[in-house]
């Protein structure tokens, strides 16, 4: 094999040709016309005919209010389901983790969110969260009587019930990939610790956290990438709304590029959001780095 | 004595915990189906009737003769079937030049693939979309398909690449040495022990497929995937919640996924948990 390796290396080109052609179509180029865009008139309503007005765009993008709140849900979104993600995250994984007959059962049905679509998950929870018919409402007012309240008519519940959708739909998912890093420990470690007399809530802090921590960082890393990037169950459940009070960066993308028809800002928030990816998989790798030395 | 009852206090404690989150996982699912079937008059009570008084399918129908459900299970189907063949097709012989050859050019176009992961749909979306209809790719089966497929490269790429670097590689260069080709030893020999890997990384792709809502959403308008088809359901005003036909949409994605799930939870949780710990 490694002998007449060299005469024949158009072999493995030609195998990654399809792949290489794909990606860089469908990817690499728009990122690089996305860029350049940013520098050009591309309001189309306006007339603008795509010339170049240097940072224009950027520093229209610094004065825009509806940036701004944008930028401060995403962030809170992101930051508050992280939060959650982790602490609830971990504590399913240790359930999917525990010895019992019920398992295969549970393992099953943690499934099921991650597998729906998320536009039928928004979709449901937007009458899910209703005031009147939903059955958020109906159940809590079986436990307090009289119970009634508009969740998406204001800011901060329909925040607040997008992030509870966000977690039901993907905690699941997140416990799984931790559970990857559970199931490595060996029984022995567990054992020795039992001997020692050591209690559950100790064997978790010193066995457990410690394990497991470097994939919870590294998932977590990908997860928030996920979340700044995504806009579809805001889409899908909120519209934005109310008062553009959930709409997340990647969705006022999405209203600049196809609603407004303005493509050069559009492209300026997106090559911002794009450098904030950098970033954090910059982070990525040298958290990884950093890890493994 | 009190070793035992501790021990099956543990177990209920465990069976607790797990209904739990089984129902908080489930009611929201029981939900939408139970609104599904429930007539029109009664879908919008307040308290929610948890055990519906009355069956039918009117929403279904109404589904099947008025929306036109079955063109659109029909396109999402072409598009799923396509696209996992040419995504698997590409996929493994990609992964196999990956793992099985070595030099700077091949690593710097991994580390391409890996990269372009990174980069957000919707930091391309525009510039794509006007690229593609000027290849007159937009709204057809070609485009579409192209776009499902670049979206399942990267993480198909890595489950393969990952999985082949465990298989020895005497067996192929045993192969050689009886005098078999490039080609046939990579169909005869390697496709077959590659099987585990593809089968699992088929079941995902195939979930992932199905969910994909953004490629659709912007790249076809007459082509109608189930995704968009629930996200345009006719209503009466902006404000209004076709609830009746969105249930019952819902349960026709969700009923199948949820059995697919069902017959394939170990190579989906082999899957996921594969590409995690790489990741």
């Amino acid at each position: 094999m490694k002998e007449g390796t060299k005469k024949r290396m158009w072999i493995p080109w030609l195998m990654i040709l399809p792949v290489i052609v794909i990606r860089c179509l469908t990817t690499l180029y728009p990122v690089v016309m996305t860029f350049i865009n940013s520098f050009r008139d591309l309001n189309i309503i306006n007339g603008g005919t795509g010339t170049f007005i240097g940072l224009k765009n950027y520093a229209r993008l610094l004065q825009d209010d509806k940036i701004a709140s944008s930028m401060q849900f995403t962030i809170i979104f992101t930051v508050v389901s992280m939060i959650f993600h982790i602490i609830l995250g971990v504590a399913l994984a240790m359930m999917l983790n525990m010895k019992f007959k019920g398992k295969k059962f549970l393992r099953t049905i943690v499934l099921i969110p991650w597998a729906m679509p998320t536009i039928v998950a928004g979709r449901a929870a937007r009458w899910g969260f209703n005031g009147t018919y939903g059955f958020v409402n109906d159940l809590i007012s079986r436990f307090v009587a009289g119970f009634h309240f508009d969740w998406l008519v204001q800011v901060d519940t329909a925040r607040i019930a997008v992030i509870i959708v966000d977690l039901w739909k993907d905690v699941p998912f997140f416990a799984i990939l931790v559970l990857a890093s559970l199931q490595y420990i060996s029984d022995d470690i567990y054992e020795a610790a039992k001997i020692d007399g050591a209690g559950a809530l100790r064997t978790f802090w010193s066995i457990t956290i410690p394990n497991i921590a470097k994939t919870v960082m590294l998932i977590s890393i990908f997860f928030t990438m996920w979340r700044i990037t995504n806009f579809e169950l805001v889409y899908a459940m909120t519209s934005g709304g109310p008062y553009d009070g959930t709409s997340v960066l990647s969705y006022r993308i999405l209203i600049e590029a196809f609603n407004n028809l303005n493509l050069g800002y559009a492209s300026a928030i997106a090559i911002v959001l794009f450098l904030l990816m950098l970033l954090l998989s910059g982070l990525n790798l040298f958290a990884v780095k950093k890890i493994s030395d | 004595m009190n070793q035992k009852l501790k021990k099956k206090l543990l177990a209920i404690c465990q069976w607790l915990l797990a209904i739990i989150g089984a129902l908080i996982i489930l009611i929201p699912v029981y939900w939408i189906f139970i609104s599904s079937i429930k007539p029109n008059t009664e879908l919008l009570t307040s308290p929610i009737d948890w055990i519906p008084k009355h069956f039918t399918l009117q929403s279904y129908k109404t589904l099947i003769h008025t929306v036109g459900i079955l063109p659109q299970i029909g396109s999402t189907l072409i598009v799923t079937t396509l696209t996992l063949v040419i995504t698997t097709v590409f996929c493994v012989l990609a992964a196999y030049a990956f793992e099985r050859y070595s030099s700077k050019g091949l690593s710097l176009a991994y580390g391409m693939i890996v990269f372009s992961a990174m980069i957000p749909g919707i930091v391309t979306a525009r510039p794509l979309y006007d690229y593609l209809k000027s290849l007159k790719l937009v709204d057809t089966y070609p485009g579409l398909i192209l776009l499902y497929t670049s979206a399942l490269i990267p993480f198909t790429i890595l489950i393969l690449r990952n999985y082949l670097s465990g298989i020895p590689i005497d067996i192929e260069e045993a192969a050689e040495i009886d005098g078999a080709g490039h080609l046939q030893k990579i169909m005869f020999v390697t496709m077959p022990l590659l099987k585990p890997a593809v089968s699992t990384v088929c079941i995902i792709n195939f979930i992932s497929c199905l969910n994909e809502f953004f490629i659709p959403l912007f790249f076809s308008q007459k082509i109608k995937v189930l995704t968009i088809g629930i996200s345009t359901l006719p209503r009466a005003n902006s404000y209004d919640v076709p609830w009746d036909l969105l249930s019952a949409m819902g349960c026709i994605i969700l009923i199948p996924i949820i059995i697919f799930v069902m017959i394939f939870e170990e190579n989906i949780m082999e899957g996921i948990m594969a590409g995690g710990v790489k990741a």
